[in-house]
Formats: structure tokens, C-alpha cells, sequence
């Protein structure tokens, strides 16, 4: 029995020596309480009521490089408050304030202000709204997914800026509050203008049947593809960094006051286009944005009629020049050209349909 | 007229001379189909293009290549091919950039075309040298000869018309460059400043759509008529594979001036003694100098 305990201990003992030995030096996210004791294991998890796996894996790697890597985990998951916690029921509410100061405030950091953006955006959940309608509104998560919670990569941090911020800072922080200061400042959105079409397009407002459902204008319906065939849809498409994306103009910088276009809060409200407008578009004016962002071009009568002349004058000139060229082509072998330009000559001389048909 | 020489004219070399030749003073009659007696060096025997059409016909074919390239790859960015044109063109917002000075080229070139198109012509009129069957203008002779020449295809006719110095073909595809370029010209300013021409266009919504339209079709026929007919014409139907040294030569080979131009040879015969001694000499050699 005695043995038995030493056994024990010494293979316990040997079995944290070899963890600590061979761990690799992780970066830490704030883990104050130590979630990670549990979450750090890769087959955490379980399979749910309704069959479906369920991890509740935490990379502590990945983690700790997020936007988040400061926040403890219980600011957002608050509804935990003993160990080991019971079976999670409630979401994460992201209004929640979290015990970490900004520099310079007195208060915690909260996302509170722009939830109250987003709840009287279009997106938000209104009091008449249908349950369908409720369930396929996007929340917070819905756009900022956990892969896109880590921070923007962001390459040309200038060293001689940095340097001067090192001399009170600490580097570590001012690393990662340098970039997320700078990347905002050069651009609209963290994420590239592709993500951003992506981002609305897909299961959403690509989705002609789900919109269908919630009764959308007809331009709201055919959005994402007049957008595709506008000339901001096909640059961003191909990859354009400048070219505008949804949200350079659906929205202000506050990112989530998307309203629909009657609507007088509206960016895109024509009282207010002009300002959207001349975030890319100098010198224009009220004229200039009645241009179609999300044109149609078949939906003009007179257009339409020009563009089925084209059509019709197009296959015209093609076909009828392409038979002209075949019926010389047939028309000069027959009388006897060689195919290849030759010094000297490239006929052969009258050819026997010729002499036949003319005499010699 | 010089007598006969037996011992080089035989019978497979004479040519047929009922009808059909061309009286020419100090040359005697040249049978509509001397063509294919006479010797060509393919860079070319007799002067087509002046220097400035041959500097034009180069910007205006790099340009247009280019403007063709990241054009196209922009309007039909959903084809598989387009994301590998613009990564050719350092991608989208580059290619912009690209797209615009190539166009900014062609205008010039189109400019200097205009110029040289006055200059030209004015200095031929005041040397009383002017000739409206020398020139592009359309003319009703043009109808008759596409006529003619369609008949000659399909062998009801012996011969191929006696055309100007530019044949119907030409003319059209010179009309032709001359309303596209003025449409993608002025659709492409539309869509360069819709700023400025917001306040031009009677209807903004509708000016732009229009031009939106209109850029992307003309460009769209441009190309398809410049690589099924222009290529065709000038690079593979017989007789001018794999291709004709005009474009930078500025002149043209002798078989080919006859057989498509040949009012414009006989004008060469007219300009250019050398010609007039070979048109001669040949005449002679090939026993056509009998009537």
C-alpha cells in the first residue's frame, strides 16, 4: 500500500515535471481565475440534448491575440459565479461592461453606445417584428465572428512613432493599441471591402427567398446583384481595396446606423447623399447623386431599346463581316492565291475553274 | 509600241486579252489581272502610309490593346479569366490607373490623327493634288464595287473591281473607328468625371446609365470586330499570312496594290517612274504589249 502511494505520487509528480518541461511558452491571455485549467483540454466538450457536438475548447494562443485577450473571462460571462459552473443556458450579452478602463476615462469599457446605434438601426429587434423576422436579424456575433475577433494585421507600424510611445508604455500594449488606432484611421471598416460584400451578401441579402419572406422593396431584393454589376461591385470583386463596399455607404463611421432609404437618418437618404458621396467623390452636388449606385439598366424602357439594337446590330456586323471574309477567302483561293505572303508571288496563276469557266 | 519577243512570251504566260485592260500613257495596256504576273517583296514595293499613320496605327493598337485588356477583365469580373487579367495589371485599382493613361494615349493619338488629317488635306488642296477617290469618303462607286466584288467571289465575274486607294472594307472599318472612338471617348469621360458631367447631362440618372451602357457595348463590339475581321483580314486569309509589313513599313506590296487597289496603282504608275519602267518591262517580257 505504502508503494502503492509512492507510485502514485512519483508519477504524478513526474507527470507535471514533463508538463512543465515540455510546454510551450504561450502567449497569456487574462486568465485570472483560471478557466484554462479546464478549457485548455482539446476534447472538452459534450454532445447535447440534440445530438449536436459541442466544444468548449479555448485555444489560449489564439485567445490571447484576439481583440479580447485583456477582458477576463467572466466580464462577458457573467452568469458564471461558482466552479465547477452549470451547464451554460444564456448568451454572452455584449453590453455588458467589462473591468477594463481605457486609457484616460474613469469609466469600464463598454459596447453599450453602439448596441444602442445598432438596436435603432434596421437591423435591430422592433417591437412589431415576427418571430421569423427576430430569429434572422443579425446580432452582434452574426457579423463579428470569432475568427475576425482576433486583431487586423496590420504591417507598416512606423518604428520611430512606436519608439517615442515605448519611452512611458510598456511594448507589449502599445503594439497592439498602436494598430488598432492606426488601421482605423486609414480605413472605414477592420475588414477588407471583399469580407464586408461577403459578409452581407451571404445567407442574407443574397438570399432572395429569405427576403422574399420579409417583404423588401424590390431594390432591397435585387441589391446584392445590381451592387455586383455596378462598377464598386465588380473592382470589389476583383479585389479593389478603394472601390466602396456596402457599408461605405449604408453606413456613417458609427458602422452600425444601416437604415432603410426613406428612412430621414439614413446615409442614403438623398437628403443626406451628397455627404456619403464625398467620402470618395469630390466636388459633386446634388445632381450627382441621382446617379444609380445599384443600376438597372434593363429596367429603362429607352435603354432597353437601345441595348436590343445593339444586340441586333452587334450579331449584324459580326456575322455579316465574318461571311464576307469567308466568301472572299472561298472567292480568292479559288482563283488561285496561295495562303502564305511569298516574295516574289503568291499566286499560282489562273486556276482550271477559271480557265474552264472563261477560256484562256 | 515595242514588237513581240518571241523567245520569253509562251503560251501558259499570255494573258488573256479580250476586254478588261487598262490603257496607261507611256505604258500601254495593263490587263485587270497583271496581279499575278508581277514579282512583290513582301516588306513592300509601293508607298501606302506616311510616317504620322504608321506612328497612329502603333498608339492606337498598343492603347486599345490595353484599354481592351483591363476593360474587359473589369466588365466581366465574374469569368473566371478576369481575376488573372487584373493580377496581370497589378489588380483593380491599378489597372484604373493604367486603363485611363492608355486612354488618355488613344485620345492624343486620335488628336494627332485629326491633325495630320487637316494639315494633309489642306496642303493637297492648296498643290491642286487633292483626289476624293484617294481619300476615305464613302462614295456611291463603293456600293457598286462590294456588288461587284461578291459577284467575283461566287465566280459571275472575271475580275475584281477596280477599287481606290481605299476599298469599301476600309472605308467601313474606318467609319466604323471613327463613330467607336467618338462613343467610348465620350461615354468614358461620363464615367471618368461623373462629377462634372452630372451637371452637363440633362439627366443625371439616365446620362449615366447611358454611358454605362454604351462604354461597355462599343468596347465590347470593338474588340470582337478587331480580332474575328481586322485579324483575319490583315493576318490570315490567303495571301497574307502570317502578315502584312504595312503597319510598319508604311508601304505595300506591289500583287496586293493591283489586285485591291488598282485605281491607286495606276495613280502610282503616274508618281513613280521606277513603277512606270517595271509596269513596262513586265508588259514586254509577258507579251502583253501585243494591242
Amino acid at each position: 500500500m505504502e508503494f502503492l502511494r509512492i507510485l502514485t505520487k512519483t508519477s504524478l509528480f513526474l507527470a507535471i515535471f514533463l508538463l512543465v518541461s515540455f510546454a510551450v511558452p504561450n502567449a497569456n491571455a487574462a486568465d485570472k481565475e483560471n478557466c484554462l485549467m479546464c478549457h485548455k483540454y482539446r476534447q472538452i466538450g459534450r454532445i447535447d440534448e440534440k445530438g449536436i457536438k459541442r466544444s468548449y475548447y479555448v485555444n489560449e494562443n489564439i485567445y490571447a491575440n484576439t481583440t479580447h485577450r485583456n477582458v477576463p473571462c467572466r466580464d462577458c460571462h457573467t452568469y458564471i459565479n461558482r466552479l465547477p459552473h452549470d451547464p451554460v443556458t444564456e448568451e454572452v450579452n455584449c453590453s455588458n461592461e467589462c473591468h477594463i478602463k481605457p486609457p484616460f476615462s474613469k469609466e469600464n469599457f463598454s459596447h453599450r453606445k453602439i448596441i444602442k446605434i445598432f438596436n435603432k438601426s434596421v437591423h435591430g429587434i422592433k417591437k412589431g417584428d415576427s418571430e421569423e423576422l427576430k430569429a434572422a436579424k443579425p446580432y452582434c456575433k452574426y457579423c463579428h465572428l470569432n475568427p475576425v475577433y482576433r486583431t487586423v494585421a496590420e504591417e507598416r507600424i512606423a518604428p520611430t512613432a512606436l519608439n517615442r510611445c515605448l519611452n512611458c508604455h510598456e511594448r507589449k500594449g502599445v503594439t497592439a493599441a498602436y494598430k488598432h488606432i492606426t488601421h482605423r484611421l486609414r480605413r472605414k471598416t477592420s475588414r477588407s471591402p471583399q469580407e464586408i460584400v461577403q459578409l452581407c451578401s451571404k445567407n442574407c441579402h443574397a438570399d432572395i427567398e429569405k427576403m422574399e419572406k420579409f417583404k423588401v422593396s424590390k431594390e432591397s431584393l435585387e441589391a446584392v446583384e445590381t451592387y455586383n454589376e455596378s462598377i464598386h461591385g465588380k473592382s470589389v470583386a476583383l479585389g479593389s481595396q478603394e472601390a466602396a463596399d456596402c457599408v461605405s455607404c449604408h453606413a456613417s463611421s458609427a458602422i452600425h446606423d444601416i437604415y432603410k432609404k426613406d428612412d430621414k437618418t439614413s446615409t442614403i437618404n438623398i437628403e443626406n447623399r451628397t455627404k456619403i458621396c464625398k467620402e470618395c467623390h469630390d466636388d459633386i452636388n446634388e445632381r450627382f447623386v441621382q446617379i444609380d449606385v445599384h443600376p438597372k439598366i434593363e429596367d429603362d424602357p429607352i435603354l432597353h431599346f437601345v441595348t436590343m439594337n445593339l444586340t441586333v446590330a452587334f450579331y449584324g456586323t459580326v456575322f455579316g463581316l465574318l461571311g464576307l471574309a469567308l466568301i472572299e477567302t472561298v472567292g480568292r483561293k479559288k482563283d488561285g492565291i496561295k495562303w502564305q505572303i511569298r516574295r516574289g508571288t503568291t499566286w499560282r496563276g489562273r486556276s482550271k475553274h477559271w480557265l474552264k469557266k472563261y477560256g484562256d | 509600241m515595242a514588237t513581240i519577243s518571241e523567245d520569253i512570251a509562251s503560251p501558259a504566260d499570255t494573258a488573256e486579252l479580250e476586254g478588261n485592260t487598262t490603257y496607261v500613257e507611256g505604258v500601254g495596256n495593263i490587263p485587270r489581272n497583271i496581279y499575278k504576273y508581277v514579282k512583290s517583296d513582301p516588306l513592300g514595293d509601293l508607298p501606302r502610309y506616311s510616317i504620322h499613320i504608321v506612328i497612329q496605327h502603333f498608339a492606337t493598337f498598343v492603347t486599345f490593346l490595353v484599354l481592351a485588356a483591363t476593360g474587359l477583365a473589369l466588365h466581366f469580373a465574374s469569368l473566371w479569366w478576369a481575376p488573372i487579367v487584373m493580377k496581370l495589371f497589378g489588380g483593380p485599382d491599378t489597372a484604373r490607373l493604367i486603363h485611363r493613361i492608355a486612354a488618355a494615349l488613344m485620345v492624343l493619338a486620335s488628336v494627332y490623327h485629326i491633325l495630320t488629317l487637316i494639315g494633309g488635306t489642306l496642303q493637297k488642296i492648296l498643290n491642286r493634288k487633292f483626289d476624293i477617290n484617294r481619300t476615305q469618303i464613302p462614295l456611291l462607286k463603293d456600293i457598286r464595287d462590294v456588288v461587284h466584288d461578291v459577284k467575283y467571289f461566287f465566280g459571275k465575274e472575271p475580275y475584281r473591281p477596280k477599287m481606290n486607294k481605299f476599298m469599301y472594307k476600309q472605308k467601313l472599318h474606318y467609319i466604323a473607328i471613327l463613330w467607336g472612338t467618338f462613343v467610348l471617348i465620350a461615354a468614358g469621360t461620363s464615367l471618368l468625371f461623373p462629377e462634372t458631367m452630372a451637371n452637363i447631362w440633362p439627366d443625371p440618372r439616365f446620362g449615366q446609365n447611358l454611358a454605362r451602357l454604351m462604354h461597355a457595348d462599343e468596347a465590347i463590339m470593338a474588340v470582337t470586330v478587331i480580332i474575328f475581321w481586322h485579324w483575319s483580314n490583315v493576318h490570315l486569309v490567303p495571301g497574307r499570312f502570317p502578315l502584312q509589313w504595312s503597319f510598319l513599313t508604311g508601304r505595300i506590296t506591289r500583287e496586293h496594290q493591283i489586285e485591291e487597289h488598282f485605281m491607286e496603282y495606276i495613280e502610282n504608275l503616274k508618281e513613280i517612274p521606277e513603277e512606270k519602267e517595271y509596269m513596262k518591262k513586265l508588259l514586254k517580257e509577258k507579251g502583253f504589249d501585243s494591242n
